[in-house]
């Protein structure tokens, strides 16, 4: 019974959560409302699951906000200034990846704690995208098609929520159904002995923040579309939501482990928090401190991964 | 463990039902701040939820925390929540093109203050920033009587700062033994205090006892020059301070001989706010055409110069 409650008490939590959301206001529990929070929730889950990637193979990643930023100004830029849009999306994509490679790379060949690494590259993409900018955010009405990757619907779904599925899928099976998720698990777990039985640890760990990276220019592409528009800091503010939503998942399924399952759950509840309150009236200040409140306690049950990745401990 | 989750239980249900409890049926308005903790947005969007809740109305007030997505997922959601009328005070209309106009097709009129024109709000509510913008720069070139050295701190990411800046420009085109010794463009939204602070700080380092004029885009700006010019000695004039936007704060360092904010050109917020709810109140309650009361995508209100002559009548007793 413990064992269950272990695994399944969050989502439990989640789900009562979302029931006392649909018993306290008439338009909670809609078809529209339900899918405007799986649209909402779909940036957040992409960066989310980079960051489980990270943290499975017992690193942090702490640059995935800003380095999303600057793959939205980089694609946002191209499209903006009349450049085809697969070169555009491509770009974003490579520039969020090639930040997650040398994320990698400072972490095994540099030797600095990503802790350290990320903080640092994060705030060169900063400084990039506000190179780039000037500050200003590129704003427009731009070519519908590549609008579309953000705002339009496939299937009779907006197509974000396919995006987001798409992501978690893939990332699902490759964490829980291929060799390469055993490697990085085994590697985040005991990286001495993941080394001794023969698995490349330093190349996981690259991966991994590699992989960040891309799920970073994932989400600026969708970001950039939907809002169609490209800022200097517009997946900032993801970081610390990002975090949570892996936290949060760390407390479930697999409890203490970074799992994408989690995290999507994770990422989901913070959506529907934010959603339902919002429904039932609660003043802005109420959401920041259901949020904080979320990390404490997630991060009370999760302790132990988290000081593995942050200090090593 | 078992107890954490208890308490995560208890304290979302006790949550839920404690607001939903509060909710009565009245008239739901919702109310989208951009970025509270930037003082002018939190006076429109607090005088707006004032004057609604002085009406009886049900008031939702969200704040963006200058976060893009936060801002169109608090569109959305309200948009969900079938408020009855959107205030988004110092919004982002074209980025949020999808998310306004769906909130139009739900049947939520939507006021925009401060924001810019857009085709799914029923108008927006702004001081004519070209006059605005004239005022300020025409009194800090008159203090310098038209020839001298200025510095710039400017904001291009607000619509309304942006045309100031612009109108500043066109100024100085015509006025050219003033001198544009250095510009700072404000260009971080979360952390604005410091990089106008630092960016500031190098440029009168770099022009030290060569600046006769700082223009500011807004007072916000002007406070953080107006603490660094203090701290290094200057005095009122010396040099001339000007900014825009006005407020108790401007108000008392414009009356203080030590501050060195000379001018700024007030703008009304509270004023649009209580426009807002009255106009919303007028249009959607009593069902009057909005083409009878506001002329076109804007509503302009007047915005006056106070400076050491006047700004004993904006000082409170």
């Amino acid at each position: 019974m413990n064992h269950l409650l272990a695994r399944f008490g969050t989502p439990l939590a989640g789900l009562a959560l979302f029931l006392v959301f649909a018993l306290a206001s008439d338009n909670f529990f809609t078809l529209a409302n339900q899918l405007t929070i799986l649209r909402q929730v779909s940036f957040l889950l992409i960066l989310a699951v980079g960051f489980t990637f990270a943290l499975i193979a017992a690193e942090l990643d702490l640059s995935f906000g800003s380095v999303a930023s600057l793959a939205g100004v980089v694609t946002g830029g191209l499209v903006h200034f009349g450049y085809p849009i697969v070169p555009a999306i491509l770009a974003g994509l490579v520039t969020a990846t090639a930040f997650g490679l040398v994320n990698g790379l400072l972490v095994t060949v540099a030797k600095i704690p990503s802790l350290i690494a990320t903080l640092a590259t994060g705030s060169i993409a900063t400084g990039l995208a506000f190179a780039a900018t000037n500050g200003v955010a590129w704003v427009g009405r731009w070519d519908p098609s590549f609008v579309w990757l953000g705002r339009g619907r496939l299937l009779g779904l907006p197509v974000l929520i396919v995006w987001s599925l798409l992501t978690v899928a893939l990332a699902w099976f490759v964490v829980g159904q291929t060799r390469f998720g055993v490697w990085l698990t085994a590697t985040g777990e005991a990286d001495e002995a993941a080394r001794l039985a023969g698995v490349a640890v330093r190349r996981m760990k690259v991966w991994a923040l590699t992989l960040s990276g891309l799920c970073a220019g994932v989400a600026a592409v969708l970001l950039t579309a939907a809002l169609s528009s490209a800022a200097p800091t517009s997946a900032d503010d993801f970081l610390m939501s990002g975090i949570a939503a892996v936290l949060l998942g760390m407390t479930m399924f697999t409890p203490g482990k970074a799992n994408v399952p989690g995290t999507a759950v994770g990422a989901l509840m913070i959506t529907v928090l934010s959603n339902g309150l919002v429904l039932l009236g609660a003043p802005y200040f109420v959401q920041d401190i259901a949020l904080g409140v979320i990390i404490l306690l997630s991060v009370a049950l999760s302790a132990s991964t988290l000081k593995k990745a942050a200090f090593g401990l | 463990m078992r107890v954490v989750r208890g308490m995560v239980l208890a304290g979302a249900a006790a949550l839920g039902l404690a607001v939903g409890a509060g909710k009565a049926m009245a008239f739901d308005l919702g109310v989208i701040a951009f970025q509270m903790s930037s003082e002018t947005h939190a006076r429109v969007a607090n005088a707006v939820a004032e004057a609604a809740k002085a009406k009886g109305w049900n008031v939702t007030l969200l704040n963006s925390a200058g976060s893009m997505p936060e801002h169109a997922a608090q569109i959305e959601n309200l948009t969900q929540a079938k408020v009855d009328a959107l205030v988004i005070a110092m919004g982002k209309p074209i980025e949020m093109d999808a998310q306004m106009q769906a909130a139009k097709e739900a049947g939520i009129p939507i006021v925009t203050v401060m924001s810019g024109a857009s085709p799914h709000a029923l108008f927006d509510i702004q001081v004519n920033e070209y006059q605005v913008g004239a005022t300020a720069a025409l009194y800090l070139l008159g203090q310098l009587r038209y020839q001298g050295n200025i510095l710039e701190e400017r904001f291009e990411g607000n619509v309304g700062t942006r045309i100031r800046g612009r109108i500043l420009d066109a100024v100085l085109a015509e006025n050219q033994a003033v001198k544009v010794l250095g510009t700072h463009s404000m260009a971080r939204t979360a952390s604005w205090r410091d990089d106008v602070r630092a960016g500031m700080e190098a440029l009168l380092l770099q022009n030290q006892g060569k600046v006769d004029g700082i223009w500011a885009s807004f007072d916000g700006q002007a406070y953080i020059i107006d603490d660094l010019l203090s701290a290094q000695g200057a005095t009122k004039g010396d040099p001339v301070l000007v900014s825009i936007d006005g407020g108790p704060e401007t108000y008392r360092r414009i009356a203080d001989p030590n501050s060195t904010l000379m001018a700024t050109v007030a703008i009304p917020f509270e004023d649009m706010g209580e426009a807002a709810v009255d106009l919303i109140d007028r249009i959607v309650v009593q069902g009057q055409p909005v083409e009878g009361l506001v002329p076109g995508p804007y509503l302009l209100m007047d915005a006056e110069l106070v400076d050491p002559s006047n700004v004993g009548d904006y000082l409170k007793p």
